[in-house]
């Protein structure tokens, strides 16, 4: 161990619990990281090594490589609505840290980093001898520049609602050529991980002026040669990147990327796949089993599964009649026959949920049953509840989600004997994005994050003076829930962390707002020839080292 | 003639201006929010708001209309005092500067409560300035300034005002401003002018893509309309002569079948035929920089689909039209008078059955260029039929409204070829 470094006292915890096996070899892992111990610390401390990616000992280097992607309207990275942009520009810019497949944040363009006992004041290290495309170097500077940018009202970053909520631009001290400070407003964990959100790509604060495309200075693997919105993208690899790959020359392994728009439609980008014509989709914005159903029987094409936080939400408007009252929520809830869901909505490609917005890989889920189907009992509530006959009820979804209309169909089947009578109001997707946090009973698609605070408090909470906060769709503001989020969101050891949430995870089954009857997998389908793929829950694509082989 | 084509003319500018206010109706009173449509469902409200702000949408819908008609430029540069030049660098940025007393070009940007004035050289470098001189005195005590800003909008930034933002610049870090850019006009010249603006949904000039766009469909429809044609001309004249022979029974109940399946279904057979199962042909248009004609074995299936639902609509509209003139009087005194079988068919029977195919051919030009977007869509063609339906999905105005006026000069055009042809066809035909 680095005897210099030194070591934030939850780990020291963390340590001996793991040894009682009272936390998991990769709960261990997870929180070294964020607290910004050092692989080798890590390893003498835990005994344990990081997962490396295990690439093969020859690669080869050229080549080039054709994604299928919707090329979209980008200027301020900052503002990133889609996923699609962030994974073309995300060869050409990179993050301060990484969250990897296993929800594990690490390093990146800063090589350490720690946080104070009470977790309001992090000190972040930025990676020397790295430049810019453009030969500038990288340095504090950038860093600040680019958090700047998020917080800036006139930007209107998405982040400005996710890490302003705990830093002003009064908190961000430069301490060094290569290090600053963050003094936060209250506690927060995640900050690593809200550092790798897809829209915090690091800007060269030098030559950034608002539009990325005329000044695409980054210090990733790529250059942009070409960006035709709505045609084709074009990235050239560069030469003095400062990764070394396996060879013991710079990175990427690729000469060039072309990502070619091909339109939204999956049929002729899955036609393009099997010909050979591209090599890989970017479906991030499209989750589904369609691609992986269309090629898992060719020979030329790998399927990656993994297993996400990527949902359906049957989410119920409580401030509305009659899903003020919990007894017809729960009633409702019952309804769901989630073996059968799962099965004929996602042909069983996933795991069952508990009603509870918390998936089995979050690091502080707490085992919960999952809800038995009970019409009976679902009829008794109603009736409790003053609608002995039964109850009409519109439930909103959009129809390109052929998923959640399967849902919304064995729902409706299901619910039947209990008295619901549910009408489906299906909707083009465009249209129910209009209104989803209106509708008073609807199917939301939730996508995959990494912890489970991060959207117990982007959906289920209220802001300080008591409303809910813009993406609470259900409007759900329950007392006991919000302060012991808040408590949960400070606390650092996993285990008593795990007992609030075993708490939170209660009071959401038992008088939460939504019904959550399954959890996705998702796919990535690349050519058998590109090797070293990593497959992200969040979809996001790393193309620094893969290579082309075959 | 002249004075035919003249009219034309003229009836073509007024069908243009009556179907652009009837899309800009439309597409104003159909419901969808253009901001959530492009930026996705978690834009935040702030984002929402800046984004149609920004985007000048939140102008009155006869403003807007004007405004793309005729352009913005001259009402922003009445307002900044100043005239407002388009210039297009050398990256191909198109990109709007305002010309000051002195020449040079400029544009601002807000850093803290400072203007900061952009210059840019006569090489195309750029260097910065303060211009705080060109602040103006509002009635309240406060100040304003309307200036272009880097985004091709005209800005009107305020300071001393009650609200306070804080912005980031560089060099001084945070700093704290009474105000901040509080209205925007989008800059464009219009679509009388030349420009039709800059599309919503990816932020490039609809000129740029529309022009692609445009020549990718005639590319596909070109080869399909050459192939198809004289094919289907040829095939229904052939049918039509002996009416009930087995090759009239042969052709028209071919075309009939490739007729009536459904364009998806023929597109999709053909892919699984060709392209899955037989592998000889791609299933799918991959375009690169240089497309359509990078790989042309790339365009046989969209143009195999195009020709099988094509060829026995036009075959059996031409064979009706045969037959019923091979049964007219003049053709049997023709036969009766002694004239050859070749004279009377290409002379007399032909030219007059010709007429109905010639009109139903033309107006399938139109089709052809904006009415496949289902062949477009099972290929992954990026042809203009698909550009207009994302338009109009996405209700990105300028982008619609420039296609829809595309669409209208090709059917008033084919339409004026094919009554130029007829009167080839039939020489009592006379226009004047």
């Amino acid at each position: 161990m680095n005897s210099k470094e030194k070591l934030h006292p939850i780990l020291i915890e963390m340590k001996k619990d793991l040894k009682n096996g009272a936390v998991s070899r990769r709960e261990f892992l997870r929180y070294a990281s964020l607290l910004g111990a050092s692989a080798a610390t890590v390893s003498t401390l835990g005994g344990i090594t990081f997962p490396e990616s295990s690439v093969a000992a020859t690669v080869k280097r050229g080549g080039v490589l054709k994604v299928s992607q919707q090329i979209q309207k980008i200027d301020h990275p900052a503002r990133y609505t889609w996923i699609m942009p962030s994974n073309a520009m995300r060869q050409v810019l990179e993050y301060m840290t990484f969250t990897d497949e296993n929800n594990i944040t690490r390093p990146y363009l800063c090589e350490s980093w720690s946080a104070s006992d009470d977790l309001k004041t992090w000190t972040f290290n930025v990676r020397k001898n790295v430049t810019f495309n453009n030969g500038d170097t990288l340095t504090a500077d950038d860093c600040i520049f680019t958090i700047g940018q998020w917080l800036d009202k006139e930007v209107k970053s998405s982040l400005l609602g996710l890490v302003g909520s705990y830093l002003d631009p009064a908190g961000i001290e430069k301490t060094g050529e290569y290090q600053f400070k963050l003094h936060l407003k209250r506690p927060e964990i995640a900050v690593p991980e809200h550092f790798f959100m897809y829209m915090a790509q690091v800007v060269n604060h030098r030559t950034f002026d608002g539009d990325i495309k005329k000044a695409p200075h980054g210090t990733g693997p790529f250059t942009l040669d070409t960006y035709k919105e709505g045609e084709i993208c074009i990235l050239k690899a560069r030469k003095d990147y400062w990764q070394k790959g396996n060879d013991g020359k710079p990175l990427p392994y690729i000469d060039e990327i072309r990502f070619i728009d091909m339109g939204g439609d999956l049929a002729p980008q899955i036609a393009a796949l099997k010909a050979g014509d591209i090599d890989l989709i970017d479906s991030s914005d499209n989750v589904g089993p369609r691609i992986m159903k269309a090629v898992k029987n060719d020979d030329h094409i790998e399927v990656i599964s993994v297993t996400t936080a990527t949902t359906r939400v049957l989410r119920m408007r409580v401030d509305i009649k009659p899903w003020d009252d919990n007894r017809v929520r729960m009633a409702l809830k019952l309804c769901q026959n989630r073996e059968k869901i799962l099965a004929l909505a996602y042909q069983g490609e996933g795991t069952e949920g508990e009603d509870v917005h918390v998936y089995p890989n979050h690091p502080e889920y707490c085992d919960i049953p999952v809800p038995k189907y009970q019409p009976e009992k679902a009829k008794q509530l109603l009736k409790e509840a003053g609608y002995p006959e039964g109850i009409d009820v519109n439930l909103a979804v959009a129809s390109e989600w052929s998923d959640v209309v399967r849902y919304a169909e064995v729902l409706k089947q299901d619910a039947a004997p209990a008295g619901f009578r549910i009408n489906i109001q299906t909707m083009p997707s465009s249209q129910y994005w209009e209104k989803w946090t209106e509708v008073d009973l609807g199917i939301t698609p939730w996508t995959h994050r990494p912890l489970g605070t991060m959207v117990l408090n982007l959906a289920y909470t209220s802001d300080d003076d008591g409303k809910p906060v813009p993406w609470n769709e259900t409007r759900w503001v329950d007392e006991e829930f919000n302060e012991l989020l808040a408590k949960a969101s400070g606390i650092y050891d996993v285990k008593e962390r795990r007992k609030v949430f075993c708490e939170l995870e209660k009071i959401m089954q038992e008088r939460g707002p939504i019904g959550i009857a399954y959890w996705m997998n998702l796919w990535l389908c690349p050519n058998k020839k590109i090797k070293n793929l990593l497959a992200h829950p969040n979809k996001y694509l790393f193309l620094k080292d893969i290579f082309l082989d075959g | 003639m002249g004075k035919f084509i003249v009219r034309r003319l003229g009836f073509l500018v007024i069908t243009m201006i009556l179907v652009s206010i009837v899309v800009f109706a439309i597409t104003e009173s159909s419901p969808g929010n253009v901001a959530r449509n492009i930026l996705g469902a978690f834009v935040t409200p702030e984002q929402e708001a800046s984004f149609l702000a920004q985007m000048g949408m939140d102008k009155p819908v006869w403003k807007r209309y004007l405004y793309w008609l005729a352009g913005s430029d001259t009402q922003a540069s009445r307002k900044a005092g100043m005239d407002l030049v388009r210039i297009r660098t050398e990256k191909g940025f198109v990109e709007w500067w305002a010309r000051d007393d002195a020449g040079t070009l400029r544009r601002w940007k807000l850093s803290g409560d400072d203007l900061v004035a952009i210059v840019r050289q006569q090489d195309g470098s750029v260097s910065t300035v303060n211009d705080n001189g060109r602040w103006r005195k509002n009635s309240g005590g406060s100040y304003y300034f309307w200036g272009v800003d880097n985004g091709n909008r005209a800005v009107k930034w305020e300071k001393g005002t009650d609200k306070t933002v804080w912005t980031f610049s560089l060099g001084k870090g945070w700093a704290e401003s009474s105000g901040g850019a509080v209205e925007y006009l989008p800059l464009k010249k219009g679509f009388i002018r030349g420009d039709p603006g800059v599309s919503m949904l990816t932020g490039r000039p609809v000129a740029d893509s529309i022009f692609v766009r445009l020549r990718n469909s005639l590319v596909l429809a070109g080869i399909a309309f050459t192939i198809v044609m004289p094919m289907a001309l040829l095939l229904g004249i052939i049918a039509g002569l002996r009416e009930g022979s087995l090759q009239d029974r042969v052709l028209s109940v071919g075309g009939m079948v490739f007729s009536v399946i459904p364009e998806f279904a023929t597109g999709i057979f053909l892919i699984l035929i060709f392209s899955v199962w037989l592998k000889i042909v791609p299933g799918a248009t991959v375009f690169g920089e240089l497309a359509p004609w990078q790989r042309l074995d790339m365009l046989i299936l969209p143009v195999l689909t195009l020709t099988l639902v094509e060829l026995g609509y036009v075959l059996r509209i031409t064979r009706a039209s045969m037959v019923e003139v091979m049964r007219s009087a003049y053709i049997r005194t023709a036969y009766l008078k002694g004239l050859s079988y070749k004279r009377v068919i290409f002379k007399h029977a032909v030219r007059n059955a010709l007429m109905a195919p010639i009109t139903v051919i033309m107006l399938h030009v139109n089709w052809l260029m904006g009415g496949i977007v289902i062949v477009e869509v099972v290929f992954g063609y990026p042809g203009l039929g698909k550009y207009l339906l994302d338009s109009a999905m996405n209700k990105d105005i300028n982008a619609l409204e420039t296609g829809a006026m595309i669409l209208v000069i090709v059917a008033v055009g084919t339409q004026l070829i094919a009554d130029i042809i007829y009167t080839f066809l039939n020489p009592r035909i006379r226009y004047t």
